[in-house]
Parts: C-alpha cells; sequence; structure tokens
C-alpha cells in the first residue's frame, strides 16, 4: 500500500535533486578547503585571460604613443608597473572569489544537510514498513 | 480582484500542464526577437540577416540551454561587428569575453538579463529591468544588468559609428580601435546609466525583502524614484540630456510591470497576516506568517449518463447482467441525459477569508447540474445506485 508522507518526501527530495541540489550535490563532493581552492584556480586563469585581453586593448589604444615613447621609458619599470596591477587584478578578483564560493559552500552544505536528514526520514520509513 | 486571481490560477494551471511545450516556444519567441532585433539594428552581414537562418538559430535555442540565447546574440552581433570591421570586431569580442570570464561566472542564470536587457532599451523600455531584477533576482544579478547596459551602449557605439568606421581605410586600425574605445569608455551617459540601474536593483532587493507590508510595492516605488534620482543627479553633473519626461513615463512603466510581476510572484493578502510569538528552549519566535492570495479552482466534469442504461441499473441493480441489458435498451432507445458535476479542489486557501456564498458552496465539494430532455422517475435511481454515490 502507499504511504502518502513517504510519496510526499520523495517528490520532494526528488524535484531537489532535479533542481537546486544538482549543484548542491556537485559542491557537496569536495572538501571545503578543495572546493575553494578550486574555485580560486579557475578565477585566477580567468583573470588572467581577461587582464590580458584589456592589456592588449591597452595596448592597441595607446598604440602610437607606445611606439613613439618605446625608447624613452623605462621598460623594466612599465614592466614592474604592469605586474603590479596584473597582481591586483588577480588578488582582487581571487578574493572575491573566495569570499562568494566560501559562502556558496556554506550554503550548499545547510542544505545538503537537510536533504541527508530527509534521506535517513525516508530510510526510518522503510525500516518501519 | 477575485477573477484576476482565477485568471492566475488558470493560467498557472495551463502552463503546469503545457510546460514542456511553452517553455521551448518562450525560448524560441525570445531568441527570435533578440536576434532579429540585432539583425534589424546593425544588419552589416547579410548572410545572416536572413530570416531562415535566425528561424534555425531560434529553433537550436528552443531546445538548448537558456545560456546559448546568449552565445547566439554575443555570436551574431560580433559577425556583423565582423561584416563592419575588423577592429569593432575585435573590441566587441574582447567585451564579449572578459564580461563571460569575469562576470557570469557567478551568476550564470542571470545571463539572461544580458540579453533582455539591450532588448528593452531597443524597445524603449529600459527601466523595467532593474526593477523587474530587483524583485525576482538576487543582488549578484546587478552585475549582469551593468553589463547588459554595456552591451546596448557598446552595439549603440558600433551602429553610431559605422559611417565613420566605413569611411576609414585599412591602415586605420589602431583608429578604429580608438574609436570604439573612446565612444565606450568616455561614454557618461553609459556610467550613469549602469551606476542608476546597479543601485536600483540593489535598493529594491533590500527593501523587497523586509518585512514590513507592502514591501514590494514599496520596493518597485522607491526603486523607479531612486532610478530617476541618480539619473538626474547624472545628467546635472554630466550634462548627458537624459529627457525627464521619457524617464518618468518609462519608470510608470516599469512601475506597472512590476505590478503585473507581483501579482504572479507574490500575490499575499496583508489583511490575514498573523504575528505569532513562541519559544521552544534554545530560542524566543517573532513570526510573522502572511497568507497568500489564492482561490480555489473549479474543474468541469461532463458524465454522460444513458436513461435506459439508469433505469435498467435501477432494475437489475446488483446483477452485471441486468446494467448490460439497460445499456443495450439505452442504444436502441437513442435519449440520453446529462449530468455535469462540477468540482472543486478542496482544502486551499480563499481571497480575502470571506466566507463568500458561492465560493463557500464551491469549496464545500461540488454542485450537480442536471439537465434532461424529460422527467422521469428513473432518474432518481442514479443518485440512488450505490455504484453512482460519487457524483452527489
Amino acid at each position: 500500500m502507499l504511504n502518502e508522507e513517504r510519496v510526499i518526501l520523495m517528490t520532494h527530495m526528488a524535484s531537489y535533486e532535479s533542481g537546486e541540489g544538482k549543484q548542491n550535490v556537485k559542491i557537496g563532493n569536495y572538501f571545503r578547503g578543495d572546493y575553494i581552492a578550486v574555485s580560486v584556480l579557475k578565477s585566477v586563469i580567468s583573470a588572467t585571460v581577461a587582464f590580458l585581453l584589456i592589456f592588449a586593448l591597452y595596448l592597441f589604444y595607446n598604440f602610437e604613443d607606445f611606439m613613439q615613447d618605446l625608447y624613452k621609458i623605462d621598460l623594466v619599470t612599465y614592466g614592474k608597473n604592469v605586474l603590479i596591477c596584473y597582481g591586483i587584478t588577480v588578488a582582487g578578483y581571487g578574493i572575491l572569489t573566495y569570499i562568494v564560493s566560501t559562502c556558496r559552500y556554506a550554503k550548499a552544505r545547510r542544505s545538503l544537510r537537510l536533504y541527508y536528514q530527509n534521506l535517513k526520514k525516508l530510510n526510518s520509513m522503510y525500516s518501519q514498513q | 480582484m477575485t477573477e484576476l486571481l482565477e485568471m492566475r490560477e488558470k493560467i498557472k494551471l495551463i502552463y503546469g500542464r503545457l510546460e514542456f511545450f511553452i517553455l521551448p516556444l518562450a525560448k524560441f519567441l525570445l531568441a527570435f526577437i533578440v536576434l532579429l532585433t540585432l539583425n534589424s539594428r546593425l544588419g552589416y552581414m547579410g548572410q545572416i540577416d536572413n530570416i531562415a537562418l535566425v528561424l534555425i538559430a531560434a529553433l537550436m535555442c528552443s531546445f538548448l540551454p537558456t545560456g546559448c540565447i546568449v552565445a547566439f546574440g554575443a555570436a551574431f552581433s560580433v559577425l556583423h561587428m565582423y561584416a563592419l570591421s575588423l577592429e569593432a570586431a575585435l573590441v566587441g569580442l574582447c567585451v564579449y569575453l572578459v564580461m563571460f570570464l569575469l562576470f557570469f561566472r557567478f551568476s550564470p542564470k542571470d545571463s539572461l538579463v544580458v540579453v533582455l536587457t539591450p532588448l528593452l532599451f531597443y524597445l524603449h523600455l529600459p527601466y523595467v529591468v532593474p526593477i523587474a531584477v530587483g524583485l525576482l533576482c538576487g543582488p549578484a544579478s546587478m552585475v549582469s544588468v551593468g553589463c547588459g547596459v554595456i552591451v546596448h551602449y557598446l552595439l549603440n557605439a558600433v551602429a553610431d559609428h559605422s559611417a565613420a568606421l566605413n569611411m576609414m581605410e585599412d591602415e586605420d586600425a589602431i583608429q578604429k580601435i580608438r574609436l570604439l574605445i573612446d565612444s565606450l569608455v568616455k561614454n557618461r551617459e553609459m556610467v550613469v546609466v549602469t551606476a542608476a540601474f546597479v543601485i536600483t536593483v540593489l535598493v529594491v532587493y533590500l527593501i523587497r525583502r523586509l518585512s514590513v507590508d507592502h514591501a514590494w510595492t514599496i520596493a518597485m516605488v522607491a526603486g523607479a524614484m531612486i532610478n530617476i534620482m541618480v539619473l538626474l543627479i547624472g545628467d546635472l553633473i554630466y550634462d548627458i540630456n537624459i529627457s525627464v519626461l521619457s524617464t518618468l513615463l518609462g519608470s510608470l512603466v516599469a512601475v506597472a510591470v512590476a505590478k503585473v510581476i507581483e501579482f504572479f510572484r507574490f500575490c499575499v493578502d496583508y489583511n490575514r497576516s498573523e504575528k505569532v510569538q513562541f519559544e521552544d528552549d534554545e530560542y524566543y519566535y517573532y513570526v510573522k506568517a502572511v497568507p497568500k492570495m489564492t482561490v480555489a479552482m473549479s474543474t468541469k466534469t461532463v458524465k454522460k449518463i444513458n436513461v435506459r442504461h439508469a433505469r435498467g441499473a435501477a432494475q437489475g441493480r446488483g446483477t452485471e447482467t441486468g446494467r448490460q441489458r439497460a445499456g443495450a435498451q439505452s442504444r436502441r432507445a437513442g435519449a440520453d441525459r446529462r449530468v455535469t458535476t462540477e468540482r472543486t479542489v478542496s482544502g486551499r486557501g480563499r481571497y480575502g477569508g470571506r466566507r463568500d456564498a458561492a465560493y463557500g458552496d464551491r469549496r464545500a465539494g461540488r454542485s450537480v447540474t442536471i439537465g434532461s430532455a424529460s422527467q422521469d422517475d428513473a432518474f432518481e435511481d442514479i443518485f440512488e445506485d450505490p455504484d453512482d454515490q460519487d457524483l452527489i
């Protein structure tokens, strides 16, 4: 015979698994440190590519001035300045990613904890039967 | 209001039933409109400015994930820019890539906003975006709104400078890039509008989350006012020639659209809100519960019951052969009765909590309407037949 409460619980859980839960289960498979490290690493790569694109556009924009002053400017200082800008961009973006991924991980764990509680409840319903 | 609520329930019911078809259709329509708008706005590449190609792309978007509409939109615009000049395509591609790499990683679900924002700008309804996003999405969506505004001004810059870009020689590649970057970076209007939209999203989001009555209405009105205020202040500082009248009218339209969104998303009855307080071992709880406005939906089932069948059933009650015989007789006679049972979904709240007589009846169970060509005694037998008890 159908247990109505069990069917409702299973429906809720299936709905969670196919929607929001899918992402949370993926996050939950990682340890906290691993998840944050992977996110920050991805961000560093993204920020590097984005910085290169913006820098390339900047060079194109100032191409004439740059070529005129090429022999006047101190290339080492220029390179240092570029690297500092790159460092600031990557560090800023990395810190932002760290904060966001920490919050996301905590939220996903909370949500998964509830999901696992429901799973236990479902298991106990089956054992009672 | 009750009629509106009934209509909403019907729409929800229809959507629930036909979601499998409605969702791809909506995606198809959105992709079709977006691509068609892009073609009419830019339209430099003749090969993709083709209705058949737009239809194929829109059809592909209808069964692919929503993010593909953004990808197709970006691809179409970059191809148009490429047809205009390689440098324009380069700048466009860089802008899209930077957005993708830095911003969409955090809120990939809101990427649709990036498509909708330029579209609504094109339809002269830009102020709907920040208010609607503030009501429906989270604070991270302000990034998507900002990106959408930048995309709109990028497309505008390309369209505005198309003649100049065409006239320039191939050797002026650097000049072309400078022209486009200048029209983006030094565009004060873009900065002001982006700031106004971002602040509006944040304000609307913060207010609608407050635990005050009519929070959504307050949020949308406050958002519209903040939006106007920031735009006017920006106009005063940078002299960007924002039309006050169009801003006011646009904001009014935005509030009207936001009210429609509220009706479908957050329709609650503050008159029946309850404040309760209780405690357990560890906490005191101060809870405010606001009931949703809902009406019971009526569903009709029409059941045709044959006269002869009923009479036969009455005569041969309890025997299968009697029913079969009655059915056969009824087919010969060809006379029939119609019993309409009207059912309501029970156990649901009602709008306003008033015990309206009509709704009370409907909610209580089922009303039975009986239509017949002739009245005869056999009809009552239908209701007495134990097999047909569920009709009453």
